[in-house]
C-alpha cells in the first residue's frame, strides 16, 4: 500500500474505517452485503435498501487482542440506525460481555458517523438505542468501550447518547457530536435561535475541538489513519476515561441567546 | 372550568401524594419515596415549569436541569426501593445553549442511572400517561424494566416532530401519514408501539384528565402485582425480544444477533 | 417508488472472486457482483430513479460487450449517472478478477 504522510479517515467507507483500525489482515466481516440483510421497511418508503443496512461489523484484532469494529456508513440515508443496523450494533457489544464473562475479552470500538435514528424506522431504531445504551453500560463495567467520531456528519440523535455513556471518546475536528441536528432546532425553535446554514457557527457549539476543549471526549486526533488507530490503542492500552455525567460549568441561562454564547466563549 | 394539569403531574400526585418529596432537584423534575402496598417505590415525573431558566424548556421538556436532575433522583433511589418513571415528555429541548453545553450528556446521564439501577437489583417500572417522545423517553423511561401506558389517543411516541420528519425526508404530510398507517415502524400511537412487545400494560381510562378512584386502584393493583414479583422489572431492553407480542416483530433483529453470534469466531 | 429491472446478456469468461463496491448515497449506487455458475451474465437493478429501462440496458450491454463475463450482478442504485454506473461495474470487475 502506498504510504502518504497523512490518509484521511474521514474519506473512506464504514467498510475501510473498520479495516484500518483493526490490525492489518485482521479483518472479518459479518454479514457483508452478501449476506443480503438489508432493511424491508424502505421500499415502500421509496428508499433503496443497501446491503449492509449501512452498518459495518467486523472482528479482528486490535493491539493483537480480540476486537471488533463497528462503523456505520454516514453515506446511506445520512448513517441513520435501524433495525439492523442497530442491531448490530447492540449484538455486537452484547456478545462482547459474554466473551468477557467467558474469559476472553473482546475490545469493541464503535466507529459512529450517524445522525441518529432512522426516521423511516422509528419505532423499531429507538427500541435498538435503548437496547445499544443499555449494552454499552454493561460492557463498559468490564472493558473499555470506545467511540470513535471521526466521519463527515459526526453522531447526532439517539446516538449521541449512546456515545456519551463509552468509557472513551476520539474526536476529529471535523466531526461534530450534539443531540439536535441544526436543522431540527432550526426547525423547531426557528432561525434566530439556530441557522443551520451558518456551519461556522454550528462547528463552534458542537464540533469536535469544541467538545474535546469541553472535556466531553478524551481525544482530539487529526484526520489520518494511523493518529487515530494510535488513540483507539491507547484508549484500550492506558484509558483515561472520561469523568463522570455531571453538568459542565456554564453561565445564567437566562442571559440573551448571543450574551449567554459569548460567556461561554463561543462567536455567536 | 377546571385548570388542565399536566398530565405527568397529575398521576405523579395520584402516586405520590403521601410520599417523602425529594429536595435538590429543579422544580421541573418531582421525585417522593412512597409506599405502594409497602412497597418502597421512588416516584419520578418530568413537569413543566414556565419559569425554568432555559427558555426552550418551559414545557415538560427534558433538557439540561432535567437530564442531571433525573439522574440525580434515580442515583439517590435508597436501597432496595423500586424506581416509578411516570412519562409525560413532549420531547427534548431544542435550542442552542442546550447544545452547546451538551445536551446528549445531560439525556446520557439519566440513561446511565435508570440503566446502572435495573441492573444493580432495583425494579424499575414507567408509566406512559401523556407524550413519551425521542431522546426524552430514552432518558426517561426507556430503560423501564416494565411499562405500562394509559390507551389513550393523546399519546404520541416518536423520534421527531411531523414538520421535521417532513423538512428532513422532503416528503409532504399527507404521504407520511399514509406511511406511518402502512409501517408500523413510523407509527405514533401507544397501540402501535407496544405491537414491538415494548408495552407490557395498556390501562383503559374515561377521562385522562379526571381518571376515577376505581381506574387509579387498578393501575396501582398492576405497579404492585408487578412489585411483588419483579422480574419483569429488572429486565434488560434485550430480553424484550423474546416476549410473545415480539415473536413477528422483532424477528429480525433477532435473527441479525442469531448471525452475529454463529459468525463471531470463526 | 423503487424499480426493479432484470437484464442478462451471453458470457463466457469466468471470474474467480465476489466483489462489492459503492454505497446506496444520491449520485451513487453499490455493486455487489459473484461469480455465476451458467455462463450467462445476470443483473438486477434496484432504482428510486424510474423510466430508465433504456438506459441501463445500453450501460449493461456496453460493459459485457467489452467483459463478457459470467455474472450475477445486483445493483442498488440511487441516481447514478451512466458514468458513475460503469465505473463502478469497472471497480467490482478489477477486484473480481
Amino acid at each position: 500500500m502506498t504510504p502518504f504522510l497523512t490518509e484521511s479517515f474521514a474519506e473512506r467507507g464504514a467498510r475501510e474505517r473498520a479495516r484500518a483500525l483493526l490490525d492489518p489482515a485482521s479483518f472479518r466481516e459479518l454479514l457483508d452485503p452478501f449476506a443480503r440483510i438489508a432493511s424491508p421497511y424502505l421500499a415502500a418508503q421509496d428508499v433503496v435498501p443497501q446491503a449492509d443496512d449501512g452498518v459495518v461489523v467486523a472482528r479482528g484484532t486490535l493491539g493483537n487482542r480480540r476486537a471488533c469494529v463497528v462503523a456505520s456508513d454516514g453515506r446511506f440515508l445520512g448513517g441513520s440506525i435501524g433495525e439492523i443496523g442497530g442491531a448490530k450494533i447492540a449484538g455486537a457489544l452484547e456478545l462482547a460481555r459474554r466473551d468477557f464473562e467467558d474469559g476472553r475479552p473482546t475490545r469493541v470500538v464503535l466507529a459512529l458517523d450517524t445522525g441518529g435514528i432512522r426516521l423511516q424506522e422509528a419505532n423499531l431504531g429507538i427500541l435498538a438505542v435503548t437496547e445499544i445504551c443499555d449494552a454499552i453500560v454493561a460492557l463498559r463495567e468490564r472493558m473499555p468501550v470506545v467511540a470513535v467520531i471521526a466521519g463527515r456528519v459526526g453522531v447526532y440523535g439517539g446516538l449521541s447518547l449512546s456515545t456519551a455513556l463509552c468509557s472513551a471518546i476520539i474526536v476529529s475536528e471535523g466531526a461534530r457530536i450534539g443531540l439536535n441536528g441544526p436543522d431540527v432546532v432550526e426547525t423547531e425553535s426557528g432561525i434566530e435561535e439556530m441557522d443551520s446554514s451558518d456551519r461556522p457557527l454550528i462547528w463552534r457549539v458542537t464540533g469536535g475541538r469544541r467538545r474535546f476543549e469541553q472535556d466531553f471526549t478524551t481525544e482530539l486526533v487529526a484526520d489520518d489513519v494511523g493518529a487515530i488507530r494510535a488513540a483507539v490503542e491507547r484508549a484500550f492500552e492506558r484509558p483515561r476515561p472520561l469523568g463522570p455525567l455531571v453538568p459542565p460549568p456554564f453561565p445564567d441561562p437566562r442571559l440573551e441567546r448571543d450574551a449567554f454564547l459569548h460567556a461561554m466563549e463561543i462567536q455567536p | 372550568m377546571r385548570t388542565v394539569v399536566s398530565r405527568g403531574r397529575l398521576w405523579y400526585e395520584r402516586f405520590a401524594n403521601k410520599g417523602t418529596a425529594v429536595a435538590g432537584l429543579p422544580p421541573s423534575v418531582l421525585a417522593a419515596d412512597v409506599s405502594l402496598d409497602g412497597f418502597p417505590v421512588r416516584t419520578i415525573v418530568v413537569v413543566p415549569d414556565p419559569q425554568a431558566r432555559f427558555e426552550r424548556a418551559r414545557a415538560g421538556e427534558v433538557g439540561i436541569d432535567e437530564g442531571f436532575g433525573l439522574a440525580a433522583a434515580v442515583n439517590g433511589t435508597p436501597k432496595k426501593s423500586a424506581i416509578l418513571a411516570i412519562v409525560d415528555v413532549p420531547g427534548q429541548a431544542f435550542g442552542v445553549r442546550e447544545e452547546a453545553v451538551g445536551l446528549q450528556r445531560a439525556l446520557a446521564a439519566s440513561a446511565d442511572a435508570y440503566i446502572r439501577a435495573r441492573r444493580g437489583g432495583h425494579p424499575v417500572l414507567a408509566l406512559v400517561v401523556g407524550k413519551a417522545i425521542s431522546g426524552a423517553f430514552l432518558a426517561h423511561g426507556l430503560q423501564a424494566g416494565w411499562i405500562g401506558a394509559l390507551d389513550d389517543s393523546a399519546i404520541e411516541i416518536h423520534v421527531m416532530s411531523e414538520p421535521a420528519v417532513a423538512r428532513v425526508t422532503r416528503m409532504q404530510r399527507e404521504d407520511l401519514a399514509r406511511i406511518a398507517r402502512e409501517i408500523p415502524a413510523t407509527a405514533r400511537d401507544i397501540h402501535t408501539f407496544a405491537r414491538f412487545g415494548a408495552i407490557d400494560r395498556i390501562f383503559r381510562i374515561a377521562d385522562f384528565d379526571e381518571p376515577s378512584d376505581a381506574e387509579v386502584a387498578n393501575v396501582h393493583e398492576a405497579l404492585v402485582a408487578v412489585l411483588r414479583n419483579p422480574v419483569l422489572a429488572l429486565r434488560n431492553p434485550v430480553d424484550k425480544l423474546a416476549v410473545p407480542a415480539a415473536t413477528q416483530t422483532r424477528a429480525l433483529a433477532r435473527r441479525v444477533r442469531d448471525e452475529l453470534a454463529a459468525r463471531w469466531d470463526e | 417508488m423503487i424499480e426493479t429491472l432484470s437484464y442478462e446478456f451471453a458470457a463466457n469468461e469466468p471470474v474467480a472472486n465476489r466483489a462489492h463496491v459503492g454505497v446506496v448515497a444520491s449520485g451513487n449506487c453499490e455493486v455487489l457482483l459473484e461469480p455465476a455458475a451458467d455462463g450467462r451474465a445476470s443483473i438486477v437493478v434496484r432504482t428510486s430513479v424510474t423510466g430508465f429501462d433504456r438506459t441501463w440496458q445500453a450501460v449493461l450491454a456496453r460493459f459485457f460487450a467489452r467483459n463478457p463475463v459470467a455474472v450475477q450482478i445486483e445493483i442498488n442504485d440511487f441516481g447514478a449517472t451512466p458514468a458513475v454506473v460503469a465505473l463502478r461495474l469497472e471497480q467490482a470487475l478489477e477486484y473480481a478478477r
